[in-house]
C-alpha cells in the first residue's frame, strides 16, 4: 500500500520502506513507529492519503 | 363520547381504531410547491388536484393553509373551502392563527372541522377568540404548547402549558377534551446539537403525562420535523419509526405525508435499532452512527422529495450544497414567514454549524466548507436590506490581526470567513499590525476576543511579545492565536504564562470556532501541554562519512544574473499536483474510496485545475521573475563564507545535536580542500496574483479565492523547482530535464535548502542573500522579520554536493 504527504507529495511504499526515518521495506504504514513524520517536509501521519 | 369531524360526506373517529388517523400537509404554500405556485395563479383546480392527490394515497384529513406573504388569507381560505368542500370526502383542518380568517371560513364549512391551532404565545388572547369560534362553530383545536417564554422544550414545561392551555379550553370556554387535539412539539434529532439529543424522549415523555392527567384529550405530531437536516432517504425510515414509537404511547392522529410512511414491519431490524439508538440518545455516538449506516440508502423519489421541501429546509439544504442558485426567491418566501434576523439565526447559523461538524468529521472538504460559507454570506447579504438594524448588541465579537513584520493574510482571512459566516461579528484589521494598534482598537471596538496570526517563526515571538504587551495594557480578553509556526507546547510553555486570560492555540480556523463557543459557554481554558508526549523524528540523511572527493562544479558565471523572461507555461510541468490538489486546496480522499476519489479528481479537480490555469495564463496574472548567481566560497566550521564583487558576505548554519550531527556547511569544502562553488536564488511569481485573490476575496469568492492562492503558492515552488533544475544544468550535474515525480522526493544531485527551513531556520540569511541578489531589481523587499514580499516568492541555497539532502536540526 502506498500513502501520499498531502503536503509535499512524498509517497510511502512500503515494498521500499523510508531510509531517511530508518525504516526497512515490509512495514506497513499503519505500522510505522510512533513519531514518525514526512521523511522530506516533517508533516504528521495523519496529513496522509492512502492511494491505493 | 368519542371525538369525531366530518365533512359533507362522512364522519371520522379521532381516535382510529388503528391510530394513527392521517392528516395530509400538502395543502400549505411552505409544504408543497405545486400548491404553492397554483395558489399564486389562483388555479384553484390545480389546488383541488394537490388534495384529491392525498386523499387517494391515503390522508384521511386535510390540513388547508393558505397564509402567504403578499395574499389575502381570507379570501382565498373561503374560495378553496368552498370548493373542497364540495369535492373532497376527507374533513378539513383549517391551519391559520387568524381569527378573522377563521370567523370567515367556519360557517361556510359544511362538516365539523379542526382549527390548527391554538397557543399561549400572546398569553391567551388569540386563544380565546378562536376557542369562543370554536365553540359555536362546533369545532376541534389543535393546541400547540408554545407560551410567552416560547416553545417547550422538556416534558415538563410540555405538560405545564398544555395544562394551562387545558384550563382554558374546557373550563373556561366548554370545549370537551376530545374536542382538543395536543401537539406537544417535535424537534430534530438530527442536528448534532448537544441540548436536543432527548428532543424525542421529551415528546413522547410529555404525551403520557398529558394522557394521564387530562383524560379524553387527542394528540398530534408534526412527524417530520423529527429527521429536519438528514437524508431523505433516512428521514423516511426515521420518520416512521418515531410515527411508531408516538403511536405506542398515545398518538392519535399525525400530521404525515400519507404516501411517505413506511409500514413498521418492513423497515430492517438493523434500520429499526439505528432509529431507535438515534430517538431515545443510547449512546453519544449515535447520530453519526445513523449517518454512517444511511449514508448508502437509496433516494428513490428524490425529486420528489426536493419538490416538497419546506423552504426552511431548503434553504439548509443549499447552505451544505453550497448551492447559491434561486436564493433570492427562497428568501423572498421566507421572508414571508420569518423575521430576517431569525432566518439568520435559527436557520442559517444551525446548517453553518452542520457543515462545520461535518467538516470536522471528514465527512466534508474544505472547499466545500468555503461554497456552503459563499452561500451563507449571499443570504445574509439578500437579507440585510430588510433588517431594521444590524444587531450587533449580544453578539460575540472578535479583533483578527496578523502581526507586524509579517503580510501573510490568507490564514486570519480563512478564519474571519468561517467566524463571520457562523454569527460572529469579526473586526479584521489586516496585516503587518503592530502590538500598540491592536491593543487601541481592541479597546476602541469592544471586542470579546482577539485573534492573532502569522506566517514565520518570527511572528509566533512575537505573539509571544505581543502578550506581556496586552497584559500591562490591561486587555482582558482572551486571545487566540494560529499560523504555522506555532505548536501546542509553544502556546503554553512560551504564551500562556504572560497572559491573565486564556491565551488558546489554533489549529485551523476550527478550532478558533470552537474556542469562541467555548468562550461564550464560559468553558474557554489555556492551551495546555503534557510533558512526556511523543517526540517526533528528526528524518534525514544517514551518513555516516561525508564524501570529500567530489570538486566543485564548473559554474558558467560569477555573480548574479536577472532572468524576466520566463515562460509562465512551461512551469506548470513543475508544479507538484499531490500538494495543490491535497494540500493546499483540500481536496483529499478522506473517507472516499478511490474509485470516488478518481471520480471528484476527474471531474471536479482536474476541471478547476484547467479553468484557473487558462485565466491566470490568459489575464497575465503569472509574471515569473528570478534573480540568481553563483559564487566562489569556503566553509569554515558551521558557517560558509561567500565571495561577491560586493565583499564576502558569512552564512552560520546550525548543527544537528544528535548523530549524524549534519550542518549544511560541510557539505561545501574548506579552505584546505580548495574551496567551492555555491549558487544562491531568489524567484517570485510577481505582485499581479496577490493582487487578484485580493479581489476575490473581497467580493466573497471564498472558494475561488482559496483556489487561486493555492495555485499561486504551488506554481512559485514550481518556478523554484524549474529554476533549481535549470541550475543543474548549467552547472554540468545534470544533464536534462527530468522528471517531477522523481523531483518530489528530491531525486537529483544535491539540493536547494530555503532559508527559514529546518535545515537552516534561520530566516535572518535573507539579509547578506539580498546583498548578493539583489532581487528589489525584481520588485522584492523585505520586511522587518526578512519576510519577503511579494510573498508568492522563495529563496534559497543551492548545493552541488550528491549527499546533501534534507535534515532538520
Ligand atoms: C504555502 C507555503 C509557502 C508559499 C506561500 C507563502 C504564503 N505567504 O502564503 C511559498 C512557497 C511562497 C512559501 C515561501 C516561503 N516559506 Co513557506 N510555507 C508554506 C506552508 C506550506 C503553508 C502556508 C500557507 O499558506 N498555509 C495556508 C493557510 C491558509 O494556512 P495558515 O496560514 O496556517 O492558516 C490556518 C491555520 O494556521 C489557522 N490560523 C492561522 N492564523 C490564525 C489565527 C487565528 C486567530 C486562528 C483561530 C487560526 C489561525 O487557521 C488558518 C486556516 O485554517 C507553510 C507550512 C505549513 N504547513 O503551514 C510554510 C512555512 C510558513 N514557510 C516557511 C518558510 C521558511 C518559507 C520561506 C521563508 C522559504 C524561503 N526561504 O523562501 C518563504 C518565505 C515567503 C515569503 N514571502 O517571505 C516556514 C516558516 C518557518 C520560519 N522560519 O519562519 C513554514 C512554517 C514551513 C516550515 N515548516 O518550515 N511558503
Ligand atoms: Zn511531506
Amino acid at each position: 500500500m502506498r500513502y501520499i504527504c498531502t503536503c509535499c507529495g512524498y509517497s510511502y511504499d512500503s515494498d521500499k520502506g523510508d531510509e531517511m526515518n530508518h525504516v526497512l521495506p515490509g512495514i506497513d504504514f499503519e505500522d510505522l513507529p510512533e513519531g514518525w513524520v514526512c521523511p522530506l517536509c516533517y508533516a504528521e501521519r495523519d496529513q496522509f492519503d492512502c492511494l491505493d | 363520547m368519542k371525538g369525531s369531524v366530518s365533512s359533507l360526506y362522512q364522519s371520522v373517529e379521532l381516535h382510529q381504531e388503528i391510530p394513527p388517523l392521517l392528516i395530509g400537509e400538502r395543502c400549505n404554500p411552505n409544504g408543497s410547491k405545486a400548491f404553492r405556485e397554483s395558489l399564486l395563479a389562483e388555479d384553484w383546480d390545480a389546488c383541488l388536484k394537490v388534495a384529491l392527490d392525498q386523499e387517494a394515497r391515503g390522508a384521511q384529513v386535510l390540513d388547508l393553509c393558505v397564509a402567504y406573504a403578499g395574499r389575502d388569507e381570507a379570501a382565498d381560505m373561503v374560495q378553496l373551502t368552498q370548493l373542497f368542500s364540495g369535492s373532497c370526502r376527507a374533513p378539513l383542518m383549517f391551519d391559520s392563527t387568524s381569527p378573522e380568517t377563521l370567523e370567515k371560513v367556519l360557517p361556510l364549512y359544511p362538516g365539523r372541522a379542526i382549527i390548527n391551532s391554538i397557543n399561549l404565545e400572546d398569553g391567551g388572547d388569540n386563544l380565546d377568540r378562536i376557542c369562543r369560534l370554536a365553540k359555536k362553530y362546533g369545532a376541534g383545536v389543535v393546541a400547540l404548547t408554545i407560551n410567552s417564554e416560547g416553545m417547550a422544550l422538556t416534558s415538563e414545561k410540555k405538560l405545564a402549558v398544555a395544562r394551562e392551555i387545558y384550563d382554558l379550553a374546557v373550563n373556561k370556554h366548554q370545549l370537551r377534551p376530545h374536542d382538543i387535539l395536543f401537539d406537544l412539539l417535535t424537534f430534530t434529532v438530527g442536528s448534532g446539537d448537544e441540548t436536543m439529543r432527548d428532543a424525542a424522549i421529551e415528546t413522547l415523555e410529555a404525551i403520557k403525562l398529558v394522557k394521564q392527567e387530562m383524560p379524553g384529550v387527542g394528540f398530534t405530531l408534526g412527524i417530520s420535523n423529527i429527521s429536519f437536516g438528514l437524508r431523505p432517504a433516512a428521514r423516511k425510515v426515521l420518520n416512521s419509526i418515531f410515527l411508531h414509537e408516538a403511536v405506542e404511547v398515545g398518538l392519535n392522529t399525525a400530521i404525515v405525508d400519507a404516501a411517505k410512511v413506511l409500514p413498521y414491519a418492513t423497515i430492517a431490524e438493523e434500520d429499526r435499532n439505528m432509529c431507535i439508538d438515534l430517538l431515545f440518545n443510547r449512546n453519544p455516538d449515535a447520530l453519526m452512527n445513523f449517518i454512517d449506516h444511511f449514508e448508502q440508502a437509496k433516494e428513490e423519489d428524490g425529486d420528489e422529495d426536493t419538490e416538497t421541501l419546506l423552504p426552511e429546509e431548503l434553504l439548509h439544504q443549499k447552505v451544505l450544497n453550497g448551492d447559491k442558485d434561486g436564493l433570492e426567491d427562497l428568501l423572498t418566501t421566507l421572508r414571508g414567514r420569518w423575521r430576517p434576523l431569525d432566518i439568520i439565526n435559527n436557520l442559517l447559523v444551525p446548517a453553518m454549524r452542520e457543515v462545520g461538524e461535518l467538516f470536522g468529521r471528514g465527512d466534508l472538504l474544505l472547499p466545500f466548507v468555503l461554497q456552503s460559507a459563499e452561500t451563507m454570506k449571499k443570504s445574509v447579504v439578500l437579507l440585510e436590506p430588510y433588517m431594521e438594524k444590524l444587531a450587533d448588541e449580544g453578539q460575540t465579537s472578535v479583533l483578527l490581526a496578523t502581526v507586524a513584520g509579517d503580510v501573510h493574510d490568507i490564514g486570519k482571512n480563512l478564519v474571519d470567513i468561517i467566524l463571520s459566516n457562523n454569527g460572529y461579528k469579526v473586526h479584521n484589521i489586516g496585516i503587518k499590525v503592530a502590538a500598540e494598534e491592536i491593543i487601541a482598537r481592541a479597546k476602541e471596538l469592544d471586542v470579546d476576543v482577539i485573534g492573532l496570526s502569522g506566517l514565520l517563526v518570527k511572528s509566533a515571538l512575537l505573539m509571544k511579545d505581543n502578550l506581556g504587551q496586552f497584559q500591562a495594557a490591561g486587555l482582558s480578553q482572551p486571545i487566540l492565536l494560529g499560523g504555522a509556526a506555532l505548536t501546542t507546547k509553544f502556546v503554553a510553555v512560551d504564551c500562556a504564562p504572560h497572559f491573565d486570560k486564556p491565551v488558546v492555540y489554533c489549529a485551523d480556523a476550527f478550532a478558533g470556532l470552537k474556542a469562541i463557543r467555548e468562550f461564550e459557554a464560559g468553558k474557554l481554558l489555556s492551551t495546555h501541554w503534557e510533558e512526556g508526549t511523543v517526540s517526533r523524528n528528526r528524518p534525514g540523511p544517514q551518513q555516516e562519512i561525508l564524501d570529500r572527493s567530489f570538486n566543485p562544479p564548473d559554474v558558467p558565471f560569477l555573480g548574479r544574473k536577472v532572468e524576466k523572461n520566463i515562460d509562465a507555461e512551461s512551469l506548470f510541468a513543475y508544479l507538484n499536483q499531490a500538494a495543490l490538489f491535497r494540500g493546499r486546496w483540500g481536496y483529499r480522499r478522506g473517507k472516499m474510496s478511490k474509485e470516488e476519489y478518481e471520480e471528484l479528481h476527474a471531474k471536479t479537480v482536474l476541471p478547476l485545475y484547467q479553468r484557473l490555469k487558462e485565466q491566470s495564463l490568459n489575464e497575465g496574472w503569472l509574471q515569473p521573475q528570478v534573480t540568481y548567481g553563483y559564487f566562489d566560497c569556503v566553509s569554515h566550521g558551521d558557517t560558509v563564507k561567500v565571495h561577491s564583487d560586493s565583499g564576502e558576505k558569512v552564512f552560520s548554519f546550525p548543527r544537528q545535536s544528535n548523530t549524524p550531527g549534519l550542518c549544511i556547511a560541510d557539505y561545501l569544502r574548506n579552505k584546505e580542500e580548495g574551496g567551492d562553488k555555491v549558487g544562491f536564488f531568489v524567484v517570485t511569481l510577481g505582485q499581479e496574483l496577490a493582487e487578484q485573490t485580493k479581489v476575490l476575496y473581497e467580493s466573497d469568492h471564498y472558494h475561488d479565492y482559496l483556489m487561486l492562492h493555492g495555485l499561486g503558492v504551488e506554481l512559485t515552488d514550481a518556478l523554484a523547482e524549474y529554476w533549481h533544475e535549470k541550475m543543474r544544468i548549467e552547472m554540468g550535474i545534470q544533464e536534462e530535464r527530468g522528471d517531477m515525480d522523481a523531483y518530489v522526493a528530491q531525486g537529483y544531485q544535491g539540493s536547494r535548502y530555503g532559508f527559514g527551513y529546518p535545515s537552516c531556520p534561520d530566516l535572518g540569511a535573507h539579509e547578506p542573500l539580498f546583498e548578493l541578489l539583489q532581487p528589489d531589481e525584481i520588485g522584492i523587499s523585505l520586511t522587518e522579520s526578512f519576510e519577503m514580499v511579494p510573498e508568492m516568492s522563495t529563496s534559497a541555497i543551492v548545493i552541488h554536493h550528491p549527499q546533501a539532502k534534507y535534515f532538520a536540526v
